[in-house]
Parts: structure tokens; C-alpha cells; sequence
């Protein structure tokens, strides 16, 4: 699996919604990982994309789907570079697909 | 997901195990030691820079609501933007590197472990690891250098750089000495330049683009993820 991670800030603004409880397993946990700090804040919240199709950018561009100035995740995968809408990401936060025969994971 | 030190914590539906969303590690569970890699980067990129950089390149649309050339796309709407991005309102005031003046609330500063007093928690910059160097770069360094300079890192020269249309700080390995901003272009000594993401050498010609493993990032979440990190600037 192929996996292009960015830093994705959790919160600076309030959020008030309440958040799913998370199912934890019990351990082990790698050094440094405290699970008293862990916080299920934002579970539940967000559906990650799971990605069936893809289109060419350009013809996306020729249709006006998209804008020059749209802002781009661009990740490679083993099908060659894809685009995500940043818009979108900051919806999702997690994409995830198949491509050339690989799994790809996006993480934003 | 949940939150640790602030940021994002996956969570595999398969096996409940946690993992770390920026070095792909797993880091509770019954895989820990394991890696969710190999890791490619996630480049910030305007459409127009996109295709520049290949014109190839394929874009997945999710029904998640839009907007684009001042069209609103899509079918699905939900407010429930936290971090990342966006392109617009939210992405100004939100938590987004975008807003250099976000705050963080208690919920997640709770989840904060030993913060690296080194740098404002919530300065952005650019962060660039390989397998023995972290190094974090303020953004006002960066501008402070003319906004393209040239640093080594495990032996490798690098350009660190602000992209010009996206305004977002991002390095790529070069063999020059000097580095210039020329309009939205990246002047290099060696004759190459830098603009849009494409490298080209002093022909003309296009050469790959090897880039370090980056992010845009803020301090506290660079710092956490890799302690000790260096700062450039800072002695070494």
C-alpha cells in the first residue's frame, strides 16, 4: 500500500459535535504513544472518500469541473499522479483507492 | 479517528489498530511495528501548476460540494471541516497553515503531549525528514531568505522554496549553489530553474524533480512527531 500523509492539524476551532466512541484494542503501544492523551474528538465526523473513478484533469479542466487556481492535493500512486480537491480533503480528510494494482491511502 | 498531540489518528477498521497519519507507523494496537508506507508526498498545486508538472495527470471528484471558476459542484454538503484545508472562508479562518493566527482549542491542547518550546505552537513551516534528518523550517525564515535558497541535508543539496501559486513552502533536490526568485520562477546557478513545480535545466530541458519527503505544517505537530527536530536557522 502506497500512502501520502500530510500534516492535518486537528482543531483550532471550536467544534461542539459530538464524536462516535472509538472501538480500541488493548495494546500494545509503541513508545512515545500515550493512550491517556488519545481523544476520539472527530470520530464520526468525517467520511473518507473511496475512490471508484478518476478522470483526466485536463478534460476536467476543458469541462470547467475545475479552475486553473483549484487547489490540488497531488499524490503518486502506482497509476501515476492524482489529484484530489483540497476543498473536498478538508471534508473527507482520508481518501482511499486502488491504482496500477496497488492500495493507496491519502491522509490530510 | 480520534486526536493524540493534536493531530489526526487513524484508525484500520480491520484490525482497530492506531496509526500515526504522517510517518504512516502504527502506533496502538496489534500492529504496532508496522508501517502503513511506502509514503509518497502530498504536494499543494493549483490546476494549472498540476498539469504543468504532468499533463497526464487524473483527478478524483467526490459528490462533497465545490466551488470552482465561481460555480458551486457537487450534491453532498456537510460543515464538518476541521484542519486540512479548503479554499475558501473556512480555509482562511480555520486551522488550516493558511491562518497563521489560528488558536487551538482546549479539547485537543488537552491532548497535547511534552510541547518543544523552541517555536510558537502554532507556527507554520516546512517540514523535511529522510531516515536520520528531521528539520523543520519556519516560513518567516524562508521569506526572510528571498523565498529560495539553497540548504544540504544528508549530504543532498536542496532547494527550499515558496511555490508562487499556491504560496505554499515545498524543497526539491537540486545540484546548484544559489538559488534567486525571478518573478514566480526560481532562478538556480547552475542555469536550471524552478517554476511551477518543473524543474528545467539551463537548455530548456525538463529534468525530474526528486523531492525529500515534506509537509506544510505547524510547529507543534512537526515537533511532536519528530522530537528533537532540527530548526533552520537555529545552530546545529
Amino acid at each position: 500500500m502506497a500512502a501520502a500523509l500530510a500534516a492535518a492539524a486537528a482543531g483550532a476551532q471550536g467544534q461542539n459535535r459530538p464524536s462516535t466512541p472509538v472501538d480500541l484494542p488493548n495494546g500494545p503501544a509503541k513508545a512515545g504513544f500515550d493512550i491517556a492523551r488519545f481523544s476520539n474528538a472527530g470520530n464520526g465526523w468525517f467520511e473518507t472518500f473511496y475512490v471508484t473513478q478518476t478522470r483526466p484533469l485536463r478534460d476536467a479542466l476543458r469541462a470547467g469541473t475545475v479552475a486553473d487556481d483549484t487547489r490540488l492535493l497531488v499524490t503518486e500512486t502506482a497509476g501515476g499522479r492524482l489529484a484530489l480537491l483540497t476543498e473536498q480533503m478538508a471534508f473527507h480528510h482520508l481518501a482511499q483507492g486502488s491504482a496500477g494494482g496497488t492500495d493507496w491511502l491519502v491522509s490530510f | 479517528m480520534g486526536i493524540h498531540d493534536a493531530l489526526f489518528v487513524m484508525q484500520d477498521a480491520e484490525t482497530k489498530t492506531l496509526w500515526n497519519h504522517i510517518t504512516g507507523e502504527a502506533v496502538y494496537g496489534p500492529l504496532v511495528g508496522r508501517n502503513i508506507g511506502p509514503l509518497s508526498n502530498l504536494l499543494h498545486m493549483s490546476v494549472k501548476q498540476a498539469l504543468a508538472t504532468d499533463s497526464a495527470m487524473r483527478v478524483a471528484i467526490s459528490e462533497q460540494v465545490y466551488f470552482a471558476g465561481g460555480r458551486r459542484f457537487g450534491t453532498a454538503s456537510r460543515a464538518a471541516r476541521v484542519g486540512g484545508g479548503g479554499s475558501g472562508e473556512g480555509r482562511r479562518l480555520g486551522p488550516s497553515p493558511d491562518n497563521p493566527n489560528a488558536a487551538m482549542t482546549d479539547r485537543f491542547a488537552a491532548t497535547l503531549g511534552t510541547e518543544d518550546t523552541r517555536r510558537p505552537r502554532m507556527e507554520i513551516g516546512l517540514g523535511v525528514w529522510t531516515g536520520t534528518t528531521a528539520r523543520y523550517y519556519p516560513i518567516d525564515r524562508i521569506r526572510a531568505r528571498g523565498e529560495a535558497f539553497i540548504d544540504r541535508i544528508d549530504g543532498k543539496t536542496m532547494l527550499v522554496y515558496v511555490e508562487a501559486v499556491s504560496n505554499t513552502p515545498a524543497a526539491l533536490f537540486v545540484s546548484a549553489r544559489s538559488a534567486a526568485r525571478e518573478g514566480s520562477a526560481v532562478r538556480l546557478d547552475d542555469g536550471s530553474k524552478v517554476e511551477s513545480g518543473v524543474l528545467t535545466d539551463r537548455t530548456g530541458r525538463r529534468r525530474p524533480v526528486e523531492r525529500p519527503q515534506q509537509m506544510f505544517t505547524r510547529w507543534y505537530g512537526f515537533s511532536l512527531t519528530f522530537p528533537g527536530c532540527q530548526v533552520y536557522g537555529d545552530d546545529r
